[in-house]
Formats: structure tokens, C-alpha cells, sequence
């Protein structure tokens, strides 16, 4: 049983370690969010999506409290390098998402980038956005079995019913 | 003065090392005192108390143990591994690749694709309509820095904006609504 830390071995550490350092980590993950806020739909590695996650649905939180929040608009001016943005953000974001408790965004697996690292890249987007669906849901025809059967159970009991 | 004296035969002087060596090595064992100074044989004649060292017990300590004595203590096979055994080892399922059972076909376009990860064909049809829209976005607010403060909306051709889409700003795309993109 081991009863001492080992500084070389990770096993169980959940923390990241992205970009050269924890301030080159940070602006890293600022550069996603603003790409997030202007594109409303980027292609990263899974893991930067994932960690930039947490961080824009936060920022949206705080943006939800208004722009006259002194709070809320010194973070929207250190996380959005950008700034017209910020009025992206107050006017048409947190409008958008005033009805929605949380998550804010939506995060896909997609197959591993083509270059020579094959790295595992993830899709993240904010909901609501303009453009066309990643995933279509499907509903099953009329066709299948269990709906004939369902069908024919809804017309015996609207039959039993009008009479 | 001491004179130097060297016996006249060198095999008398090598006979009597070897005896005083042997006698040392006894009257040590037998009387083991305190840190006493070598005895060396009283000679009748001035000349050097101590005998010069024995050559050969030097030159022998300082040398690294040679590879014909260390060859005894290395490991090697001592049979020949026969096919079956070889076949055993590389076949052993630890090491065959293994198989992947999450792989599916796509309902969409029949494509393979993984059960957890999107299909990469219809990603891609995705990701193309998805730039060519950025590209009349780009039209539309001319320069950087220019985003809207209004929502957005996507209208294919013949497509009025209705009640619904009244204060967005809205982006032309000159071809046929996809079947994939439901007007909301």
C-alpha cells in the first residue's frame, strides 16, 4: 500500500495541464470561448472543449445577470477578447438562453482529426443556433410493427369510444 | 652507512620468501597481537629489515574480474524454445489486436461510423453548408469586429421570413432547403 506521493505518477489527478503553464492555460481557454461566441459552433481537441466548457457556460451564467451587473461585465471584458462581442453576449446570448436553467451548450464526438496526430476532436456548439443541425433526430415510420399494432389499438378504442 | 646486499642466487631469495610467508602467515594465526610492526628476518649483515613485497600479490588484487570469469554468472537459454511454445507466446490473446464491437452503420447515408462518435460523412455535409453560410455572413457584415446584436436566421430559396423571424437579421443561401435542415 503506498502511503507516500509520488510526483512523477498521475494516477487518479483530474486537473489539466493544457498549453505551456496555468496563465498560458488560461488564455488558451479565452481565445476558445471568444471563438465559441463569435462562431457559435468550433472543431477542437476534446479535451480543450471540455475544459472550455465549463468556463463559457459560467460566463453565460454571469451574463444572465445583465449588463448593469459590474461583475458580470469584468468578466465578459477578460473572457471575450473581442469586444463587440461582449455586446453579443448581453444582448442577444443571455436573451436567448433567459427560459434555460443550464447548458448552454452542446459538446460531439467526431471522428479523429486527419493530420499526422490523429488527435480526438470534439464539436461544441452553443444551442439555439443558426445553423443546420449536427444531429437530426429520427422518429420510426408508420411502417414498423409496434406502430401498426399501436395504430390499430387507437382506432379499436376510438371505435369503442364514438358509439 | 647500510649497504645493499643482494643475495648471490635469486632462487635462494625466492625459497626464502616463500618460507617467510609461510611462517608469517602461522605465527600470525597462532599469536594474533595488537597492531605490532612486521617482523623481518634478522640478517647477520646490514641490509634492508623487510623483504621486498612478493610481485605477484599486487598485481593480481587491483584487476577488474575478466569477462572469462564473469561469462560464468550470465543467463542464457538452455533449451531451444520449441514451435509450440513459440505459437503459445504469440498467440496468447494478450497479444492479438483486439476487436472492436462498437462500430455501426449510419442510418442516414449507410456510412460506418463508431456508436459514440458522429458519422464522418454527414459531418462533413454538415460542415460544408455550415461554411458556406459563414461565407455570406462575411458578405453580409463586411469587415472584422462586426457582430450582430440581433439573432440570425438561414433562408433557402423562395423562403419568406415569417412573424416568427421578425427582428433577426437574415442570411440568403441561394439553393433548395436540404432535407436534413428542418425549418424550425
Amino acid at each position: 500500500m503506498r502511503l507516500s506521493v509520488a510526483a512523477a505518477i498521475s494516477h487518479g489527478r483530474v486537473y489539466r495541464h493544457l498549453g505551456l503553464g496555468p496563465r498560458s492555460r488560461l488564455d488558451l481557454l479565452r481565445n476558445l470561448v471568444t471563438a465559441l461566441v463569435r462562431h457559435e459552433r468550433i472543431e477542437v481537441p476534446w479535451a480543450r472543449a471540455d475544459e472550455m466548457r465549463g468556463y463559457a457556460e459560467r460566463l453565460i451564467d454571469y451574463a444572465k445577470l445583465g449588463d448593469t451587473n459590474e461583475r458580470a461585465m469584468r468578466l465578459a471584458n477578460f473572457w471575450l477578447t473581442e469586444k463587440d462581442l461582449i455586446h453579443k453576449l448581453f444582448k442577444v446570448l443571455a436573451v436567448r438562453f433567459q427560459p434555460h436553467p443550464g447548458s448552454y451548450t452542446r459538446m460531439l464526438h467526431i471522428p479523429n482529426r486527419d493530420d499526422i496526430d490523429r488527435a480526438k476532436m470534439a464539436v461544441i456548439e452553443l444551442k439555439g443556433n443558426p445553423f443546420p443541425p449536427l444531429i437530426v433526430p429520427r422518429r420510426d415510420t408508420e411502417k414498423t410493427l409496434l406502430n401498426q399494432l399501436l395504430k390499430g389499438y387507437r382506432e379499436d378504442a376510438h371505435r369503442a369510444a364514438v358509439p | 652507512a647500510l649497504v645493499m646486499f643482494f643475495s648471490p642466487l635469486p632462487r635462494l631469495r625466492s625459497l626464502l620468501q616463500r618460507c617467510w610467508g609461510q611462517l608469517e602467515h602461522g605465527l600470525l594465526l597462532g599469536f594474533s597481537r595488537g597492531p605490532s610492526p612486521p617482523w623481518g628476518p634478522a640478517l647477520a649483515v646490514q641490509a634492508p629489515a623487510l623483504l621486498p613485497e612478493p610481485v605477484s600479490v599486487t598485481s593480481e588484487s587491483n584487476e577488474v574480474p575478466s569477462l572469462f570469469d564473469s561469462i560464468l554468472w550470465m543467463a542464457a537459454p538452455k533449451k531451444r524454445r520449441t514451435i509450440e511454445v513459440n505459437r503459445c507466446r504469440r498467440r496468447n490473446p494478450s497479444k492479438l489486436i483486439k476487436i472492436k464491437t462498437n462500430i455501426d452503420v449510419c442510418p442516414e447515408c449507410g456510412n460506418l461510423k463508431q456508436k459514440h462518435v458522429l458519422c464522418g460523412y454527414c459531418y462533413a455535409k454538415v460542415k460544408a453548408e455550415t461554411r458556406l453560410i459563414r461565407i455570406e455572413i462575411g458578405k453580409k457584415e463586411g469587415g472584422p469586429f462586426n457582430a450582430p446584436t440581433v439573432e440570425t436566421v438561414v433562408l433557402y430559396d423562395g423562403e419568406k421570413p415569417t412573424e416568427k423571424e421578425e427582428g433577426k437579421r437574415i442570411i440568403e443561401r441561394a439553393r433548395k432547403r436540404p432535407s436534413w435542415f428542418a425549418q424550425d
